[in-house]
């Protein structure tokens, strides 16, 4: 859960400013996707929009979290799973 | 913070740390006054607002689908995004300087997260009861009682969020349309999304996270310390007229026995919001809303003691013990002075700007497809696109000219007429004599001015290119 926060929260924070910046200052209906004008409303553009703003940003958070942790965590999952493979082993 | 083991303690949804569920106690008192106040004052203003009308549309409306944001009689487009900007600075430093002068006041008294969880634990109060009922009923098993308050409870809150949800929605769509789409059950996807999704960010927000917004995800509480310095009005304990704390009679001399003036009674404590002990000094999580000072000025009452053991005060008013007076010399001094000079100045130059306006906006464009092409006669004709907005509330009529060549002219309708908030795009292909200039780009100019009004004009400089 904690995780789950670290990674949605500030990336839905930055998506909103990058969404209002972006669309403040592109009319949607300019838009091309795939060299083909974008025919969606804009209320559907603008929505869009955002949720891949959100996405761009979470996948950035995410691996922020992931490079995060440090050796010792990282160490004492690898003797973790090595330790758990040996007591499935005998 | 010692380990809390799930399932043995009552448990709120947390979502960065295990923690006690807060059950704050409702409290009444000076601050409490205004901050109700406050709740109602915003939202009156954000239920009312949307519904006003205004030039037969509606007053406040961001409307999206459109691109234009109405404000009572003023109209902005993309291109005025400078206000926007503007408006952003204003917001932060009104936020420096209330946070300079007095605390958390925005957090306490005005911040949604805060007005909201105050309705939401009032709504709490008035189902299932005091602080002490209320903690009772969720240490009961199950029972018909539970089922019945807790259900009742949901769905007065799940009404109260779902009604947001519809007036947010309400400020980006016309929400005269938006309610009869509802009541018709019409609604467009989006915008059923959209209720639904900050109607529940609300019903979330203030019934389950609460304080873990403001301790956790809020990142004005970890950069607040920047905009204090000793001088800030803060809630404030005074430990010197308050330790050493203990329990005693009312009559009793406290002094003799060598304790201070705090009892120990803990409803400073219990009425916080945020489940600090405001004893233990000032910290990030306090979100100055005031609740232990009414609390504890009450209980201070009770004893006969003079109020204020707990009270709205300044680092150096309490190491050097000075009164209302010094506190409020201390309110001027150059920080303060500084970001309300700087704020005082944005603002002026804003309202100037907007008051300054042209109702009127030009954007000329060059057509991509052609440079520049010989036209009947010898002549060269180079063609632009010329964007007009009105941005007026009237229909108007508008005569292009343009200068800067020798013999430049429009081999076009140079009237154009625009109705009222909309803009067109008139093709202008503008000729002039071969001899007019050398091979290569001219500076030349539009000039779009309003039919009757002359001090309607803009002057849009363009450039012409010569074969």
């Amino acid at each position: 859960m904690q995780r789950f926060m670290w990674v949605l929260w500030p990336s839905f924070v930055v998506a909103g400013i990058a969404e209002a910046v972006f669309f403040t200052l592109i009319d949607p209906q300019e838009l091309y996707f795939f060299g083909e004008p974008v025919e969606f409303s804009r209320m559907a553009t603008y929505s869009i929009g955002f949720f891949c703003f959100w996405a761009i940003c979470a996948a950035s958070s995410a691996f922020t979290c992931f490079i995060q942790r440090g050796a010792e965590e990282v160490n004492r999952c690898v003797i973790a799973s090595t330790c758990k493979d040996r007591i499935s082993d005998s | 913070m010692p380990e809390l083991e799930p399932g043995k303690l009552d448990v709120s949804l947390s979502l960065y740390e295990l923690q006690k569920k807060i059950y704050p106690r409702a409290v009444t008192g000076w601050f409490a006054t205004w901050r109700w106040t406050l709740v109602w004052f915003t939202q009156l203003l954000f239920y009312g607002l949307c519904w006003l009308p205004w030039n037969g549309r509606q007053a406040v409306l961001f409307d999206l689908a459109e691109r234009k944001f109405y404000i009572f009689g003023l109209i902005f487009w993309p291109q005025d995004v400078f206000f926007l900007a503007l408006l952003l600075i204003i917001s932060a430093y009104s936020l420096f300087l209330f946070t300079a002068l007095g605390g958390r006041l925005f957090c306490g008294y005005a911040c949604p997260q805060t007005v909201y969880t105050e309705i939401f634990l009032w709504i709490e109060e008035k189902i299932e009861g005091s602080r002490a009922a209320r903690m009772k009923l969720d240490q009961q098993p199950f029972s018909t009682r539970k089922l019945v308050l807790k259900t009742a409870k949901h769905g007065v809150w799940i009404a109260v969020a779902m009604w947001t949800g519809f007036t947010f929605v309400g400020y980006f769509t016309p929400i005269k349309s938006l309610a009869q789409s509802v009541l018709s059950l019409s609604l467009g996807p989006w915008e059923t999304f959209w209720i639904l999704f900050y109607g529940l960010a609300t019903y979330g927000n203030a019934g389950y996270l609460r304080e873990q917004v403001c301790k956790y995800m809020c990142p004005y509480a970890r950069f607040q310390s920047v905009m204090f310095d000793p001088d800030t009005l803060v809630v404030t304990y005074d430990a010197e007229r308050g330790e050493p704390r203990g329990s005693r009679s009312r009559q009793s001399d406290y002094r003799a026995q060598g304790k201070g003036a705090c009892v120990d009674c803990g409803i400073c404590v219990q009425v916080c919001p945020t489940g600090i002990d405001i004893r233990d000094g000032l910290q990030y999580e306090c979100i100055g809303c005031s609740a232990c000072i009414d609390a504890c000025d009450q209980v201070m009452d009770k004893m006969e003691y003079p109020r204020g053991l707990i009270r709205y005060s300044t680092e150096q008013a309490i190491r050097q013990h000075w009164g209302r007076k010094e506190i409020l010399a201390h309110l001027l001094r150059p920080r303060t002075v500084i970001y309300g000079a700087i704020l005082a100045l944005i603002i002026g130059a804003t309202a100037y700007g907007i008051a300054a306006r042209l109702p009127l906006k030009v954007d000329v464009i060059r057509d991509r497809n052609s440079l520049s092409r010989e036209v009947e006669g010898g002549l060269i004709e180079n063609l632009f696109r010329l964007q007009i907005m009105n941005v007026s509330e009237i229909p108007q009529r508008y005569v292009v000219g343009v200068t800067g060549l020798d013999g430049i002219d429009i081999a076009a309708e140079r009237v154009v007429e625009i109705p009222a908030v909309s803009a067109r795009t008139v093709l202008m292909p503008v000729r002039v004599p071969p001899e007019a200039g050398k091979k290569g780009s001219h500076r030349i100019y539009f000039d779009v001015k309003a039919l009757g009004d002359a001090k309607i004009a803009v002057h849009e400089k363009a450039s012409f290119l010569m074969p």
